[in-house]
């Protein structure tokens, strides 16, 4: 079952304003681990210590501060912060309509399900014509004092709410500024057949958290008192740059 | 009169600055695809932190740190005194070791071992999670150009599983304009299905649909993320304008740099693990 309902809005863009609920579409199960104190396992708190004093420093004590160069700050008030808080006015506002290939991935950050609320007819009509035309609205809303960017698309029947990054939150490849080293043609032959012979179609059902069940079993093992054997991690050697050649040689003759 | 130097104002409070791409390094190992071993380096792709507030004591200004306290000895505990407990009844832990939890799955401590490659068109973006970038080591330059290269050539993504901390990931390692880019997947038994929340009309009537593809041709474009700025952000930026020409900043007291603290990756983790909660929340 998706998740439940979280916030309720229109989409809008022209004369079109269509009701729907936002649903949650990822629930992550993690294993939980604390922090205890190693000599009588008492579990610990995180505390906020002034560096200066070395205290703890209560809530009411607590002041926000931006930094300005170091060590220097402007202290900034609560009722300051709130001023820029939005005011949530249940519209989500589609500004553009884009070809889906064109948002690279690095942009998507939480993805949600909209459920049709009242109109379902507009909204297998929207769903539909953005499905054909294999774009995606990219809209924003406010919701929860903050103003979100998001992707709206179809998947299947569904309409989803993909959030967007800021493009300023986002590094992009190209400031990396990666070295052009040179390759031979021959290299990059073998490298691409290579890949090609490891190319399968993507089935996410057969990848499981191996490992989480894998801990568990290591819990037990342990409440149970058992000895658990060390092993340690092994590092690959890299390949050399005289050794690549070979290297991809060798490979392909064993998947081949 | 004391003349006050004036307060240059930060590269941060710039809207179009681009932090430079994070030197310090996440997680140092090996990619590996068949028996190709690429050193590298993951680092950040996202700086989400850009207008981000310090806790100061209201007292003195000095920063506050984020540490660990004994309740029953009310202090301070150092890291070296810190141990990860997994609970199985109320104050009863299951002590687990950095070396015990490396064991767990010790290929992939130390390796992204691509095993098998894909057409990144097929994975559905619901699985996508986080994304980072790898960038090569000393030594490992050649093969990852030439990694980087073949995978833009064939338009092909590789499917990995690494084991960082205390948790597993898939990942797929896909070309990005001459470097490698990770993003973390989902398992799909996080992937809620949306078969109760879909539509139970399926009909698509034309006339709706021709009145909603009309609205939506006049609003075609190229996407363009500059255009959207995060408005709540932009009046921040504004008021810490406003109130750094009005009044001078504070000065916290100064404090020499802590030595000795021993690696607090622990803590680190704990920290990331924190924001990661309070993001999902």
């Amino acid at each position: 079952m998706a998740g439940k309902a979280i916030w309720k809005g229109y989409i809008n863009f022209g004369d079109v304003n269509l009701p729907v609920k936002l649903h949650t579409a990822v629930r992550e199960d993690r294993i939980q681990f604390h922090l205890l104190h190693r000599r009588d396992h008492i579990k610990l708190h995180q505390q906020m210590i002034c560096a200066y004093e070395k205290e703890p420093v209560p809530a009411e004590a607590q002041v926000k501060g931006f930094e300005v160069e170091k060590g220097k700050y402007i202290v900034v008030d609560p009722s300051e912060i709130e001023q820029a808080d939005s005011e949530s006015t249940r519209l989500i506002e589609v500004h553009d309509f884009v070809k889906t290939g064109q948002i690279d991935p690095i942009f998507l950050e939480r993805v949600y399900y909209l459920e049709p609320d009242t109109n379902v007819k507009g909204y297998n009509a929207l769903a539909g014509a953005l499905k054909e035309m294999n774009i995606a609205g990219v809209c924003t809303w406010a919701m929860r004092k903050r103003y979100y960017l998001g992707a709206m698309q179809a998947s299947g029947k569904i309409l989803r709410l993909t959030t967007l990054r800021y493009a300023d939150e986002v590094i992009s490849a190209g400031s990396l500024e990666m070295e052009d080293i040179p390759l031979s043609e021959k290299e990059l032959k073998i490298g691409s057949d290579l890949i090609n012979q490891l190319t399968v179609p993507f089935q996410p059902h057969k990848f499981e958290n191996e490992h989480q069940k894998k801990l568990h079993l290591l819990i037990e093992k342990k409440a149970r008192g058992e000895k658990i054997a060390v092993l340690r991690p092994r590092q690959l050697k890299p390949t050399a740059s005289d050794k690549l050649l070979q290297a991809l040689e060798a490979s392909l003759k064993r998947v081949a | 009169m004391k003349t006050s130097t004036p307060v240059r104002l930060p590269s941060k409070l710039s809207p179009h600055s681009k932090t430079a791409p994070g030197a310090q390094g996440i997680w140092n190992g090996t990619i590996s695809f068949s028996l190709v071993a690429i050193p590298v380096q993951l680092v950040k792709a996202v700086d989400s932190g850009r207008i981000s507030f310090h806790l100061l004591h209201n007292k003195d200004y000095s920063p506050l740190q984020r540490r660990m306290f004994c309740p029953k000895e009310e202090k301070i505990v150092p890291p070296d005194e810190i141990v990860r407990g997994y609970e199985t009844g109320p104050d009863k832990y299951i002590v687990i070791t950095d070396e015990e939890l490396a064991s767990v799955s010790p290929e992939r401590s130390r390796t992204i071992e691509i095993i098998e490659f894909i057409d990144m068109k097929e994975v559905d973006p619901v699985y996508f999670d986080h994304p980072y970038y790898l960038v090569p080591a000393k030594g490992g330059e050649k093969a990852y150009r030439l990694l980087t290269e073949v995978m833009r050539r064939t338009n092909r993504a590789g499917l990995a599983k690494f084991v960082l901390g205390e948790r597993e990931y898939l990942v797929a390692v896909y070309s990005s304009e001459g470097a490698l880019a990770l993003i973390t997947l989902h398992y799909s038994e996080e992937i809620l299905p949306d078969e109760d929340i879909s539509p139970k009309e399926e009909k698509i009537e034309s006339a709706e649909k021709t009145h909603i593809e009309k609205n939506i041709r006049k609003l075609m474009a190229d996407f363009d993320p500059d255009k959207y700025a995060d408005r709540r952000r932009k009046k921040i930026i504004d008021l810490l304008k406003k109130k750094l020409k009005e009044i001078p900043p504070v000065e916290a007291p100064h404090v020499e740099e802590e030595a000795g603290e021993g690696p607090a990756d622990l803590l680190e983790a704990l920290k990331e693990s924190m924001l990661k909660v309070k993001k999902n929340r």
